[in-house]
């Protein structure tokens, strides 16, 4: 693998001053995601870049870091131009932030120009840390979908997760966000928990059902390296659900999903007609966007770049955030890496994306073509996609594309 | 001056080269500060695996009773795959030592080595090492010399190659005992070459022990055997530093030339070197080419081309010319190459040599044997991969390689000893006492039948004390027949075994659960099959891989899942893709699975 790694250098302490956008030519970027690295616990399948902030400085630290976030922002519009469509608040908890810091942060967004083209801003909410107030500031500032992390709604499995919530208060957030007028709305649900049956499961998904989100996202519990739960898995204390049953459930959420009227549109996601996240297709589909926050992730004209993971620096850097990995592959290999992403929607990648992006004599038309045989690829009218086969063992599928 | 040529010979790990290193260092010819052990394995791999590969000859002197003495000898390898080492060693001395351990005794090797100077005539001195050790048993073990060797326990020299002691003492009796080399009979040169390495910077490096006659630097020479003329450009002895002398050589002397020879495939190991001018009527008794015991193929795999390993192996080849290399093409593998090894450790070193100084990487096939085929018009053929078995319509019989084998062990591991040799295919042929606890035992095996796990098992029956040498008798007809092995419906080339009919079926089942095991999943089912002829014997299948999917990938896991998904492909580097199935290095050696 040829990486034409710029002259960037992984940052050290505050000697060097990153500028990741150095040569490129200006460009629009059309996601903003923000990242709230705070929670109130660290869950133990967790890998998000997230920390639990020492109680007694805590007020401190949400105000500094809402300051940084904001210069992070002001310094940013100097250098992309940047009406975005959809932004995306993640974390960690972004609900953790105070409602104080939330209406500077709002009223920056604004004032900055940010939510000018926004059709879609949505923000993470933990079912512990929402309430009538934040909400009422989350929608006057602009935020009109909300994605709620119930994970499973049985003690036992969010136990094993190490996951501190009250199943109950899901339905209560949701009731909630549509008192304030939030009907956009994502639950995030987990499966293949060890130790889960299939019939746990299931119940699972007859309580979010009933709930009736807009979208779901369910993901297959994936162990993580240097995650708790690896650790566990690794000393013996838990063992994974074995293929077979993985398997059993993940084709058991695409069918009863289908049945209550969902579109399933990417591996994890489904959504109500028309309600598709417009954030997570711009990644999907290898748009530019553009992450402020500590670890957030951006990519622009197929160069990527991460701000470091790592709250002190990001809170005294100055005057950009210190940006690591940064990379810009070859044409060839972001062709690969389009197709991994693309190829994990539903309806696949246009046809005329493929020819655009393929040269003719790529041996991936090849291996496509091979793939298409062997009954793991499929092509539409005007996409290229994996099949439902080709759904189940997609990784392996992408890894010959790449 | 008064000279002494003679080797090291041992079982292995009995201290040969450590005793070189004392030698060395009571001569004076390695200052302590040079000293590091086993200073004659200068090989990165003997380094690393404790174990010399390539003998090497040193001159050192020795004063004697007031007089000075050229001593030079030659640290051999014990390991049964360099015997040839061994034999062409012997043919440039006079006498031997005959290391023994005093604290494991007379081993497979030791007898065999010691028969083979005992044969080229030479003179032996046993030397019991190790003496340092708690458990050594010196005065026991000299017994066990005599007895099964024949050389009174009186003449042993009992050392230490660690600390030192009994170094004065061998030393003399080399002087003492070992005889000077034999007067020229005749007047005209003649030098056999017993060995060549290849030097970056010099080119071919011949060793030579002078026999007759003279020989110097700028002397036009003729090589009796290849019938080339070269003018020697340099001449002098290993001390063990190369060491370039102006003096004439006189018969008797050992040293190295250097004569601008570009490849080691431009001399015979044997040959005889005389002047041009002054031609002997007669070269010296050479050498016969070393007997390729095993055959494997080596094939590119992962980024490799075939011109890269093609580049590696030819590389390889100038340096060390011990194995065989041909072109060959495999109908499932695709070119590659067709290499012959004089064992199964000198085919893992030629295999870990060629990855590592040609940075290839490699995917090898189980090795195998030499099979002759009679055919129907009374032909002989010999094939070295199963796949090369022409149409049995027109095979009358097929014969595979016979060994000798000799063991010595425990009494108490006879049984299953016996036993596995019964599994193998054994004829028992004789037994005999070595001492009260050990026995030799003699046995007439296929070669078939040890050249992969057998060692192994021997060494784990017998909790390591077992040891075995072995030799090649001939070749015997048997009821052998080709067993070919299909995956995903395509018939596998390289995965072909000969097999005794009366195993093909166990041999079949047990091979495919072993490939089972070894080759992954795939996204779909994969068949495989064992048959003979057209006719499946045997049958096991691969179930499809059932869920293999990134549950999440966003924004910032790009990179990540990139880099997870591209490692999971490096992953089968070592593997070949056969149709669309990625077979790993382990499933070909699968077919050596003889577990039943
Ligand atoms: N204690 C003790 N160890 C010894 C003595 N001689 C050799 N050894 C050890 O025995 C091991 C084998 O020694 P080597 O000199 O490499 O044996 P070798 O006979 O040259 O082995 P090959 O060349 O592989 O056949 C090494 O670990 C030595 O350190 C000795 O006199 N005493
Ligand atoms: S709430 Fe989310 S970000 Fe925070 S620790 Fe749990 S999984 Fe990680
Ligand atoms: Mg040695």
């Amino acid at each position: 693998m040829k990486l034409t790694v710029l002259s960037y250098q992984k940052c050290t302490g505050d000697s060097s001053l990153l500028q990741p956008f150095e040569g490129l030519s200006p460009s629009d970027v059309h996601s903003l995601y923000l990242h709230i690295p705070f929670c109130f616990h660290k869950c133990h399948y967790c890998d998000f870049y997230s920390l639990v902030a020492p109680s007694e400085k805590k007020q401190d630290l949400y105000r500094q870091f809402t300051d940084r976030m904001i210069e992070e922002l002001t310094l940013r519009a100097t250098e992309v131009i940047a009406k975005p469509r959809t932004l995306f608040v993640g974390g960690g908890t972004p609900t953790l932030l105070p409602a104080s810091q939330w209406e500077r942060l709002l009223e920056a967004l604004k004032t900055g120009g940010w939510l000018d083209a926004v059709t879609e801003f949505t923000v993470e909410a933990n079912p512990e840390t929402v309430d009538q107030e934040l909400l009422a500031i989350l929608v006057a500032g602009g935020v009109n979908r909300l994605s709620i992390g119930a994970q499973s709604f049985n003690e036992k499995h969010l136990k094993t997760l190490e996951r501190w919530h009250d199943p109950a208060r899901v339905a209560e957030a949701v009731g909630l966000a549509r008192g304030v007028g939030i009907d956009n709305l994502n639950l995030d649900l987990i499966f293949a928990i060890p130790g889960q049956t299939l019939d746990e499961f299931d119940a699972d998904l007859e309580v979010v059902l009933a709930l009736e989100p807009t979208h779901l996202s369910c993901y297959n519990l994936t162990f993580e390296p240097q995650t708790a739960l690896m650790q566990r898995m690794e000393m013996g204390q838990i063992e994974p659900l074995d293929e077979s049953e993985q398997r059993e459930m993940y084709e058991h959420v695409i069918a009863k999903l289908a049945l209550a009227g969902y579109e399933h549109y990417e591996i994890s996601n489904w959504s109500k007609s028309g309600q598709r996240c417009q954030h997570n297709l711009a990644y999907w589909e290898g748009d530019n966007w553009l992450g402020v926050g500590p670890a957030a992730a951006s990519h622009v004209n197929g160069r990527r770049w991460k701000n470091e993971p790592h709250l002190g620096r990001y809170l005294s850097h100055r005057p950009g955030p210190p940006v690591v990995d940064v990379e810009e592959l070859p044409l060839n290999e972001q062709a690969g890496e389009k197709l991994m992403m693309g190829l994990r929607l539903f309806e696949g990648i246009p046809m005329a994306k493929l020819t655009a992006m393929l040269e003719p004599q790529d041996p991936r038309w090849q291996m496509i073509a091979q793939l298409t045989q062997m009954k793991m690829l499929e092509q539409t009218a005007t996409h290229l996609r994996l099949t439902r086969q080709g759904l189940f063992v997609a990784d392996t599928v992408l890894s010959e594309l790449l | 001056m008064n000279i002494r040529n003679f080797c090291i010979i041992a079982h292995i790990d009995h201290g040969k080269s450590t005793l070189a290193d004392r030698m060395l260092q009571a001569t004076g010819a390695i200052q302590d500060r040079e000293m590091r052990e086993q200073i004659l394995d200068g090989m990165e791999l003997e380094r690393e695996r404790g174990i010399t590969i390539k003998a090497s000859a040193v001159t050192v002197t020795h004063e004697h009773k007031g007089t000075p003495y050229m001593l030079n000898f030659i640290d051999t390898p014990g390991h049964v795959d360099f015997h040839y080492e061994v034999s062409r060693a012997l043919t440039a001395c006079e006498g031997a030592i005959l290391v023994v351990d005093a604290t494991q005794g007379v081993e497979a090797q030791t007898v065999a080595n010691a028969y083979m100077a005992v044969e080229a005539g030479l003179d032996l001195i046993p030397v019991v090492n190790k003496i340092d050790l708690p458990s050594a048993r010196p005065d026991e073990i000299a017994m066990e010399i005599e007895q099964v060797l024949g050389l009174s326990a009186e003449e042993c020299i009992y050392c230490s190659a660690k600390t030192g002691e009994g170094i004065q003492e061998l030393l003399d009796a080399i002087c003492d005992r070992l005889p000077a080399p034999k007067e020229a009979a005749k007047e005209k040169t003649q030098a056999l070459i017993f060995d060549s390495v290849y030097d970056d910077y010099r080119g071919v490096v011949l060793y030579f022990r002078m026999m007759s006659g003279k020989l110097k630097a700028n002397d036009r020479i003729y090589m009796m055997g290849t019938g080339r003329t070269y003018s020697i450009t340099e001449m002098g002895k290993f001390t063990p530093k190369m060491v370039p002398l102006k003096h004439e050589f006189q018969a008797g002397e050992v040293g190295y030339a250097v004569a601008a020879i570009k490849t080691l495939g431009d001399v015979n190991i044997g040959d005889t070197i005389t002047l041009d001018a002054h031609r002997a009527a007669e070269p010296l008794p050479g050498y016969q080419e070393p007997q390729r015991m095993v055959f494997c193929d080596f094939y590119p795999s992962g980024e490799t081309q075939f011109e890269m390993l093609r580049d590696a192996v030819e590389r390889l080849h100038i340096n060390d010319a011990s194995f065989t290399y041909a072109a060959h093409h495999s109908e499932a593998l695709g070119f590659g190459f067709r290499c012959g090894f004089l064992g199964m450790l000198h085919m893992e070193i030629i295999q870990e040599r060629l990855e590592r100084e040609g940075n290839v990487n490699i995917v090898q096939t189980a090795p195998t044997v030499t099979y002759e085929i009679k055919l129907t018009g009374g032909k002989i053929i010999q094939i070295t991969n199963p796949a090369d078995l022409p149409d049995m319509s027109t095979v009358v019989e097929i014969r595979e390689p016979l060994v000798t084998c000799e063991f010595i062990m425990p009494n108490e591991n006879i049984g299953d000893l016996m036993h596995l040799c019964e599994q193998r295919r054994g004829v028992y042929k004789s037994q005999q006492y070595l001492s009260e606890t050990r026995q030799i035992l003699n046995y007439e095996l296929p070669l078939a039948e040890i050249i992969y796990d057998f060692y192994d098992k021997l060494k784990s029956l017998s909790r390591g004390y077992a040891t075995m040498d072995y030799t090649l008798t001939g070749f015997r007809k048997d009821n052998l027949v080709k067993m070919d092995i299909l995956v995903n419906a395509m018939r596998v080339d390289a995965l072909s075994v000969i097999v005794h009919r009366e195993k093909a079926e166990t041999r079949g089942r047990a091979l495919l659960k072993r490939l089972k095991k070894e080759i992954d999943r795939h996204m779909f089912e994969i068949p495989l099959q064992a048959a003979l002829g057209g006719k499946i014997i045997a049958r096991e299948s691969i179930q499809a891989m059932r869920k293999n999917v990134t549950a999440k990938c966003y924004g910032g896991d790009v990179s990540r899942k990139r880099k997870l998904l591209e490692k999971q492909k490096a992953g089968k580097k070592r593997m070949k893709r056969i149709g669309s199935v990625d077979i790993s290095q382990d499933a070909f050696m699968a077919v050596l699975e003889t577990d039943e």
